[in-house]
């Protein structure tokens, strides 16, 4: 969802900037602009004191500006603290099948993938964050590999053990998963 | 909290997607692909970045900007004088003219700025990040390797090749370079046991999309 917003928005801002810079200097130049283009001919300026004022004489104008500077200051803000928000799940619903539910913490849940992997070998350490919604939760995964540990078979163990074991004792039917592996590093070891 | 039995109903069949079917459960010890591989196979895509910092450093700019314009409009309201920044730059955008040097100065950062972030917005970034195979037995697992564990995996299997003396890997998004020292044995066989031992460690890596191999295999320059 952020990631949507965050790309969307700065699409939009590129483009504004990128019509904006491009406006000018076309003008600037001198090219044969269309009639309804904001500036014409390189004595033009950018922003004329007629332009500026047309407004001020009326009653709505400063109002106008007011409210939408604080509007736009304000959505920016909440967009700058959702930046440092990490959404995560607080509580997992195990549903028992018999119409009764019981909710499990997420760090719980967490804590046990956490050390179940760690035991796995390869990993030397893990870090897990529950996100999504309660009855279908997902899970956000960071693997530290040992040395001389296998990439592709340390996932695959950590997704038929750990993970497989998480989602079934939660009763989930499925428990996607983002992982990232990283290495610890480690001097070579040769053979002589 | 609330009631909290609503939706999902555990009890009959899980409307799940077609590969998650719990008969593959049986496959686990047998290595032959079940159908639909490929389409897995293909469907590991690369990670899109969150944009975090661009977005926050934007917003952050606009915020400030709409802020202290607010903030010196409403104090005009108010009957106080303008700060004196914004009446320079009034002075300014109604005097310099479209082909002054600070205008078109302007405006080619804007130009550049913009397409920057234009390039921010559709490029998925984390090129660090190499997607990883998914497996038709784990199909909700998407997992990414990161690049130098990958230079980590590698380097320790070209090492353990006998003759090899130094070795220098790196790992892009589509092909590995290995340039390799060897101080004993004829270049040439030293070159094909790093081709086998890479090629096993390529695999061994669980990429998505198998990297090309290049190795080069030189002696160590003599010591002056």
């Amino acid at each position: 969802m952020l990631r949507v917003v965050n790309r969307v928005l700065l699409g939009l801002a590129g483009l504004l900037l990128l019509l904006l810079g491009g406006a000018v200097p076309a003008a600037g130049l001198g090219l044969p602009v269309p009639s309804w283009w904001p500036w014409r001919g390189p004595e033009a300026v950018l922003l004329g004191e007629a332009r500026r004022q047309r407004w001020e004489g009326q009653g709505w104008w400063w109002p106008l500006v007011i409210a939408s500077l604080a509007a736009v200051a304000l959505l920016a803000l909440w967009w700058l603290l959702a930046q440092f928000r990490r959404p995560r799940l607080g509580e997992v619903l195990v549903d028992s099948g018999d119409g009764e539910g019981a909710l499990l913490r997420g760090r719980a849940v967490e804590a046990v993938l956490v050390g179940e992997t760690e035991d796995l070998d390869g990993v030397a350490r893990a870090q897990v964050v529950l996100y999504g919604r309660r009855s279908a939760p997902a899970a956000r995964v960071r693997l530290l590999l040992e040395p001389f540990a296998s990439p592709g078979r340390t996932l695959h163990r950590f997704s038929a053990e750990p993970l497989a074991h998480a989602r079934d004792s939660a009763g989930l039917v499925s428990l996607p998963a983002e992982v990232r592996l990283r290495a610890r590093k480690h001097r070579a070891r040769r053979v002589t | 909290m609330s009631e909290p039995v609503k939706e999902s109903a555990p009890g009959g069949e899980p409307a799940g997607p077609p590969g998650a079917e719990p008969d593959g459960s049986a496959s686990d010890a047998a290595d032959r692909p079940p159908p639909g591989t490929a389409e897995e196979e293909g469907a590991a895509g690369r990670f899109w970045s969150r944009r975090r910092v661009p977005a926050g450093l934007l917003a952050l700019v606009v915020a400030a900007g709409a802020g202290l314009l607010l903030f010196d409009i409403a104090s005009v309201r108010a009957g106080r004088p303008a700060m004196r920044w914004r009446r320079s730059l009034a002075d300014e955008l109604a005097s310099r003219p479209l082909d002054d040097v600070w205008v078109s100065a302007g405006a080619a950062a804007a130009v550049l700025v913009g397409a920057w972030l234009v390039v921010l917005a559709v490029t998925p970034g984390l090129r660090n990040l190499l997607p990883m195979r998914r497996r038709a037995d784990a199909t909700g697992v998407r997992a990414g390797l990161d690049r130098d564990a990958a230079e980590l995996v590698l380097r320790d299997r070209a090492v353990a090749v006998s003759g090899v003396q130094s070795v220098r890997v790196r790992v892009r998004r589509s092909r590995v370079a290995v340039r390799a020292e060897s101080h004993f044995r004829e270049l040439e066989e030293v070159r094909s046991d790093l081709h086998t031992a890479l090629g096993d460690g390529i695999r061994e890596l669980g990429l998505a999309r198998r990297p090309a191999l290049s190795v080069r295999v030189r002696r160590p320059a003599r010591k002056g």
